[in-house]
């Protein structure tokens, strides 16, 4: 009886490894981290240098923008006067669709359009492919690290990636979702074109809106009280005329606790109304603003849009997993419990340190006045600390705050979807800002400054003097060597942080020299994955179990044969 | 009257590149009604295809988003294809052919895109070798969703993965098991089965090592 047991027992186990073997089969080939340990240089050689000067295209002012990845100026031209009235070969230097931003009608005659066409489409970046594992039209938001995102795009023509032999998505298409930038008075025209495969709409948060436009539909974006769905394949006009400037957000409200995590979030900037005021349409990518508004200009000498986001790699794996939406949508809308989440990724536009520092960089000289507008677009609370500086608060969620009451800390918290104005004065008085240098600034709720926890990563950037850009505007860094964390290994967690910290490397692995010598040895590391511990010991156990219990047949056999005798 | 003039100006220069053109309404890239590939002689015959393009296209096909009215296409070498692109969506589609000869289609592709509920014609000659090319909507996850078939040109050097309807993709997805009375009562019947197969192996081992008097 007992011994009947113990087989029940084994083969329990034996099914139980089976089904475990099954369950680590099944889920989603998620992993959206790149292969090997890649080096990368701090600046590839991926866009013109030129683009960073200061220049004037097709008669718009383009400050310029010195950092190692900058907008394209052709694009910002294009953004600035629209694409039916930019020149042709302009546009043919942008990926921009030619009715993708329409400006005309001069309405009260002060030099500027007043009917503005704005066109988006919603662009999936590092999704599922039914030809390959690999995720495509890929946008990585620090070193081998590809979550999927959803985000609106302006509408763009042609392919959707850099190039035909590229699977990185068009410089277009990417995160954050652009800064829509509009007059105070345009009547503004938002038209989604829904490219992607789930529903979506817009709601225009805190930008003046009608709830109905004019032919009574729902303008206010929110599927169960103002209108439908917009369904693949789908468009919806939403009208506008903001009286009240300020700095506000456009979303999805379509199953808002998703898609608003997935990326269909951005700035949406009421500029105030001046003459011959032409304000560009699009940030994409935001940061600087190449073309700063004319009232922006009357006081500031720089303009920059921060946009903070967070990720929760589970939820963006969920778009990775298949291919069919109906089992997307189950994962997503059904499984996947926002109240258990957590957030892993933490991004400034878009980017996690150390690519902040190729295109997120706060470039100034002493003695600037420095408008900076930043949304928490994060599930949870934001605190950014400036080193160096202490700024003043301007506006709250869009609105001036009374100039005497106007408070300068330097620490900003903002709940989600809040919005702060600040001026960030570079005078060198101890109070605004201790001298030139390179100052980062960065989330102080600490989770913000990690990378799925490793640290330096997350939304780390830094306020850099001119004095302190060295060759091809790459930071003077006076501190180590940075090229450790443009590795791919970093973020995967197999290289010690201080590695190499002395001659002796003091801190470095235990095991690491070995280590090392065994990868060389045979090519790649070996798998050590835990289940296949697992399946050997009880493979082993179950060996054992039967030599335990033939004990007495062994013994008999091993003396016979072994030993030469009965 | 100056404003035209000055737009016209402006908007010439994509007349000017070879097979380019553009508008507000749709786009067409390496047109090419004239040129001979090589290995043609001449224009074997001429031929329109009408392809159609929608998300209700892909109402057939369970878990499609995005579809074209067909999925494969054969012309013989060396024709002169006709495409007219009709987009029954109000956002943008493309008919994009990738993988011919680059020395008359950069990149290899011809392209035509349509920016919303509309239509656009343009032509091109196929070269003369046996080949299958693929015919997508390069808008991100149009490929992905559906938007993809094939056209072969002498019978085609094999079938293009994932086309609806057609061929199976590359990475099938895996679809949640649905748990019913029947299914459990399988698995329940499987399970036993099981281990009788187990005791079964058990007591024919046992026989056959335990010595018998
Ligand atoms: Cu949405
Ligand atoms: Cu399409």
């Amino acid at each position: 009886m007992q011994r009947r047991g113990k087989i029940y027992g084994a083969v329990g186990i034996l099914l139980f490894c089976a089904v475990l073997d099954v369950a680590a089969d099944i889920p989603p080939p998620s992993v959206s981290e790149v292969g090997k340990s890649a080096k990368e240089p701090f600046c590839p050689p991926e866009r013109p240098a030129e683009w960073r000067d200061a220049q004037k295209i097709d008669g718009v002012e383009i400050q310029e923008e010195r950092v190692c990845l900058p907008d394209n100026p052709y694009a910002v031209a294009a953004f600035v006067k629209g694409t039916n009235n930019v020149s042709m070969p302009t546009l043919m230097k942008t990926r921009l669709a030619a009715d993708s931003i329409i400006k005309r009608n001069d309405r009260d005659g002060d030099g500027d359009p007043d009917e503005i066409i704005i066109k988006l489409e919603v662009a999936e970046l590092n999704g599922a492919s039914p030809d390959t594992t690999e995720p495509v039209h890929t946008f990585a938001i620090a070193p081998g690290i590809r979550p999927a995102f959803w985000v609106f795009a302006p509408k763009v023509r042609g392919m959707a990636t850099k190039d035909e032999h590229s699977t990185e998505a068009n410089p277009l298409l990417r995160v954050p979702s652009p800064v829509i930038r509009v007059e105070q008075g345009d009547t503004v025209r938002i038209v989604l074109e829904n490219t992607h495969y789930f529903p979506h709409t817009i709601h225009l948060h805190g930008v003046d809106h009608p709830f109905v436009d004019a032919k009574g539909e729902g303008n206010d974006g929110v599927p169960q009280t103002s209108e439908g769905f917009i369904l693949p394949g789908g468009k919806r006009v939403y009208e506008i005329t903001p009286r009240q400037p300020g700095t506000m957000i456009y979303h999805c409200h379509v199953q808002t606790h998703t898609h608003l995590a997935m990326g269909l979030i951005g700035m949406f900037v009421v500029e105030e109304n001046r003459p011959d005021n032409w304000v560009q349409t699009f940030n994409v990518g935001a940061g600087k603003v190449r073309h700063p508004s004319r009232a922006v200009l009357e006081r500031y000498d720089q303009e920059y849009d921060l946009q903070y986001q967070a990720v929760d790699k589970e939820l963006h794996e969920i778009v990775q997993s298949s291919n069919d939406p109906r089992v997307i949508a189950r994962r997503m809308n059904r499984e996947y419990d926002l109240t258990d989440a957590t957030e892993d990724y933490f991004l400034l536009n878009g980017r996690s340190f150390p690519y902040t520092l190729r295109e997120s960089l706060i470039v100034v000289e002493p003695d600037q006045n420095v408008k900076l507008r930043m949304l928490n677009a994060q599930g949870e609370l934001l605190a950014v600390h400036t080193h160096g500086h202490k700024a003043t608060i301007t506006h709250y969620d869009g609105i001036e705050v009374n100039p005497a009451a106007q408070i300068t800390r330097d620490i900003f918290d903002m709940a989600p979807a809040q919005r702060l104005d600040l001026k960030l004065t570079t005078t060198n008085d101890g109070l605004h800002n201790y001298g030139p240098g390179i100052w980062v600034f960065h989330d102080h709720v600490e989770r913000g400054i990690t990378t799925d926890g490793m640290n330096p990563g997350g939304n780390i950037s830094a306020i850099v003097y001119k004095s302190y850009l060295g060759a091809d505007d790459v930071p003077k860094l006076q501190g180590i060597d940075l090229s450790r964390y443009f590795d791919t290994a970093f973020y995967r967690r197999q290289m010690p942080v201080w590695q190499d910290i002395d001659e002796w490397d003091s801190l470095g692995d235990p095991d690491a020299r070995q280590a090392e010598a065994a990868e060389s040895a045979d090519g790649e590391t070996r798998k050590r994955s835990p289940l296949r511990h697992l399946l050997l010991g009880l493979l082993l156990g179950f060996l054992a179990y039967i030599l335990f219990t033939n004990r007495e047949r062994g013994r008999e056999l091993f003396c016979q044969y072994v030993l030469g005798r009965k | 009257m100056i404003r035209i003039l000055a737009w016209i100006l402006l908007w010439l220069p994509v007349a000017a590149l070879p097979g380019h053109r553009m508008d507000m309404d749709s786009m067409v890239m390496n047109e090419n009604p004239t040129r001979l590939p090589q290995g043609c002689a001449e224009i074997a015959g001429d031929r329109t295809i009408t392809v159609r393009a929608g998300r209700k296209y892909a109402k057939p096909f369970p878990g499609v988003v995005f579809a074209y009215d067909r999925q494969s296409w054969e012309v013989a070498p060396c024709t002169r294809l006709t495409v007219r692109f009709i987009n029954e969506d109000h956002i943008r589609h493309q008919f994009m052919v990738h993988g011919l000869p680059p020395d008359l289609y950069p990149m290899g592709m011809f392209t035509i895109e349509v920016s919303g509920p509309g239509e656009e014609t343009a032509s091109f000659i196929l070269p003369p070798y046996k080949k299958t090319y693929l015919v997508h909507c390069d808008i991100a996850q149009h490929t992905e969703h559906g938007m993809k078939a094939q056209l072969k040109v002498a019978g085609g050097d094999g079938d293009l993965a994932s086309l609806p309807g057609l061929t199976k993709p590359v990475r099938p997805d895996r679809y949640p098991s649905r748990w019913t009375g029947r299914s459990l009562l399988l698995l329940a019947l499987a399970l036993f089965a099981g281990m009788a197969l187990i005791w079964l192996g058990r007591w024919l081992i046992r026989a056959m090592t335990e010595d018998r008097p």
